[in-house]
């Protein structure tokens, strides 16, 4: 009967198991950024969330470089409402191959879940970027499994004042401008401690 | 020569119940023998006793409810012409008898790969066009067919045919009632006793038809018949038993026609890019609209899917009473041949470009290019997704994001300021360009920090010595 009730917690996600996530630990991508990667644990997760917290949607900069190694692959990059135009010939100066982006414009929060969910899911896609508004913990949670299932690394783009709800996302991390560059606090890592801090150095 | 016959028993009633997957008793009449009758009924009402050849009103005491539908035979045969576009996947050489569709499938069977596997296609794709049917093949059209309309369900070679046929009744060889009539006098019963029956005596008694169908049925002579020829274009039109008005419900009547419109799309080797439907409604005008594919396809599953997707955004204006489905421009097929090498140029999966654009209109869903052009505003346009442009070399840094329209700064003592002065960072980068199309401009492009760390790139216009905030680094 327990065992019973305990799978069923077990399929639903709700049980953390410690050995699965040992072996996640190897998976991960490179950031193309040094000081950021000893923060990470190696780089970013693969089929996972990312979430990145900002006063004002701060942190692209970051992943440039994933991207662009990403863009090599045939699968799409897709952006899911940005705040502002991504401005073609920047990304294209920091080596994105732009036939891979796929740019979902205005559309409605509902609208953006859905699409980012079958971005997610599709398999046919390398990273998904998404600026979701407002987000309750079950929607990042159904976000997370279709990364998983798809294979493939979503990054959320969130306000600093979501820092203190809780979400299933493998990798939480504070950014705020500074001068010398981003500065990156790590508020959650799945299969190691928080609290790096780091600084990325833009050029 | 091998011949697969496709019988459909049901086809007068299913013509009218294939478009919904409701039951109620219905049943179909025909006029026989100058009475109002039962030709078929379905299963409901078959529960409540009616069945084939009850008088129409015996029937309707027996069940109130009893919806009645006078038997189409027009619509029957156009139905059996629409089949006949699906099978032409299976052959080339195709014939019609009354509710059954004869397949001569001895020269497609190296193509599917035998027999067996050819059935498979064959029963594999049937539910989707949601008619009952019974098979046979045999070596003769006419043994194929009365054999799948009595003893369905099997292959019979040439010399197993006797013993096969034996104990079909003689009267189902022919539609001819004086012939029928002749039969039974003689007291004949089944095929195996008449062809016991020595040939010339019998051709006296029964004159030289029945002979020559004899003949026929085991391939002694031979049994012509017309070939159909398919038309050019797929044009189908499904009428539903009961009004529709939820947009998720029409996915079921929409399966038959894709259905249908795969297996014509297979048999003249095209795929389609562009479905043109149209939703039929009593007293307003039809509710028609594309369903566009990114690449061709003939895949049913796919389109039905974005179907399912493309149907949720078309207003309806009434309850649906029959779907419509054109195809104009059908292209060939070309097979997806799996690369040697990776071809990471382009993205070949497209059904995720394809779901999101159905959903949310081609109009949100773009792609990026660059465009040869100096000024920011015009170095770049949105385009399809996979396309691609040629940019304009030797620029110094440029940002990841752009702002839709530069931003007037604020000066303080000759510095622009955003959330307080700005500490310029960068030699001025100079775009001068555009006197020719009206959009001319003189910028200085710098990169600079705001007091809170931001990296914002800024241009001073030479002509007014303005500021302005054009893209952000972070």
């Amino acid at each position: 009967m327990a065992r019973e009730a305990f799978e069923k917690l077990i399929h639903k996600g709700l049980v953390w198991r410690g050995r699965g996530v040992a072996q996640e630990a190897h998976r991960v991508e490179p950031s193309g950024w040094r000081a950021l990667d000893e923060c990470m644990g190696g780089g970013w997760p693969r089929a996972a969330l990312v979430e990145l917290l900002s006063p004002g949607h701060q942190g692209l900069p970051l992943l440039l470089p994933l991207l662009a190694r990403l863009s090599e692959q045939p699968r799409w990059l897709v952006w899911v409402a940005p705040p502002h135009l991504p401005f073609a010939p920047g990304l294209s100066a920091s080596g994105i191959d732009l036939q891979k982006i796929l740019l979902i414009r205005k559309v409605g929060q509902e609208q953006r879940l859905w699409a980012a969910e079958q971005a997610l899911r599709s398999a046919s896609c390398g990273a998904l970027l998404l600026w979701p508004g407002r987000l309750q913990t079950a929607q990042v949670r159904r976000l997370q499994l279709a990364a998983e299932q798809g294979d493939c690394l979503g990054i959320l783009f969130r306000s600093v004042r979501e820092a203190a709800l809780s979400s299933p996302a493998a990798l939480r991390m504070k950014v705020s401008p500074s001068p010398l560059g981003l500065d990156v606090a790590v508020l959650k890592r799945r299969a190691g401690w928080a609290g790096q801090n780091c600084s990325v150095r833009l050029p | 020569m091998l011949w697969l016959a496709l019988y459909f028993p049901d086809l007068p009633l299913q013509l009218f119940t294939r478009g919904r997957p409701e039951e109620w008793p219905l049943a179909v009449s025909h006029r026989y023998q100058g009475r109002e009758v039962i030709a078929r009924c379905n299963r409901m009402a078959a529960t409540c006793g009616v069945h084939p050849g009850l008088p129409l009103q015996a029937a309707l005491a027996l069940s109130g409810d009893l919806k009645i539908r006078a038997r189409d035979r027009r619509a029957e045969k156009q139905l059996l012409q629409e089949l006949a576009q699906w099978a032409y996947q299976f052959s080339p050489q195709i014939s019609f008898e009354p509710s059954l569709l004869l397949l001569e499938i001895g020269a497609s069977l190296k193509l599917f790969g035998g027999r067996q596997a050819l059935l498979q296609k064959v029963q594999d794709d049937l539910p989707g066009l949601g008619l009952c049917s019974q098979w046979a093949s045999a070596p003769t059209p006419m043994a194929a067919a009365l054999l799948a309309r009595t003893r369905p369900g099997g292959h019979v070679p040439r010399e197993q045919l006797l013993a096969a046929l034996a104990e079909v009744p003689v009267r189902r060889l022919t539609r001819d009632s004086q012939l029928r009539g002749l039969i039974s006098d003689i007291g004949l019963q089944d095929i195996g006793e008449c062809l016991r029956l020595p040939r010339p005596e019998l051709s006296r008694r029964a004159g030289p038809v029945l002979g020559l169908l004899f003949d026929r049925l085991l391939g002694e002579a031979p049994d012509p018949r017309e070939v159909w020829q398919p038309p050019e274009h797929f044009q189908q039109y499904l009428e539903l038993p009961a009004e529709i008005s939820e947009h998720a419900a029409l996915v079921f009547p929409a399966r038959r026609l894709v259905t249908a419109l795969c297996g014509f799309l297979r048999g003249h080797g095209m795929a389609a890019q562009r479905l043109q439907w149209c939703l039929l409604h009593r007293e307003q005008a039809p509710t028609c609209f594309d369903q566009g594919l990114v690449t061709p396809s003939r895949d049913a599953s796919h389109i039905l899917e974005m179907f399912r997707e493309r149907i949720e955004r078309v207003p309806l204006p009434a309850a649906t009473l029959g779907l419509r489905l054109r195809v104009d421009d059908a292209q060939a097929f070309e097979e997806a041949s799996a690369s040697l090498l990776e071809d990471a140029g382009v993205v070949q999966d497209h059904h995720l470009l394809e779901r999101l654009r159905n959903r949310l209109g081609d109009q949100q869903v773009q792609g990026l290019c660059l465009a040869p052009d100096y000024r920011p505003e015009r170095a770049w346009c949105f385009c399809t997704p996979g396309a691609s442009g040629e940019g304009v070399d030797g620029r110094a840094q440029q940002p990841p994001w752009l702002l839709s329209e530069p931003r007037p700064l604020r000066v303080v003592r000759q510095s622009p300021e955003y959330d307080g002065p700005l500490q310029v960072r960068s030699l001025p980068q100079r775009v001068e360009s555009g006197w020719w199309d009206g959009c001319d401009i003189a910028r200085d492009y710098f990169v600079a920090l705001s007091r809170a760390g931001e990296r914002l790139w800024v241009f001073r216009e030479r002509r007014s010595g303005r500021w302005f905030l054009h893209g952000l680094f972070s």
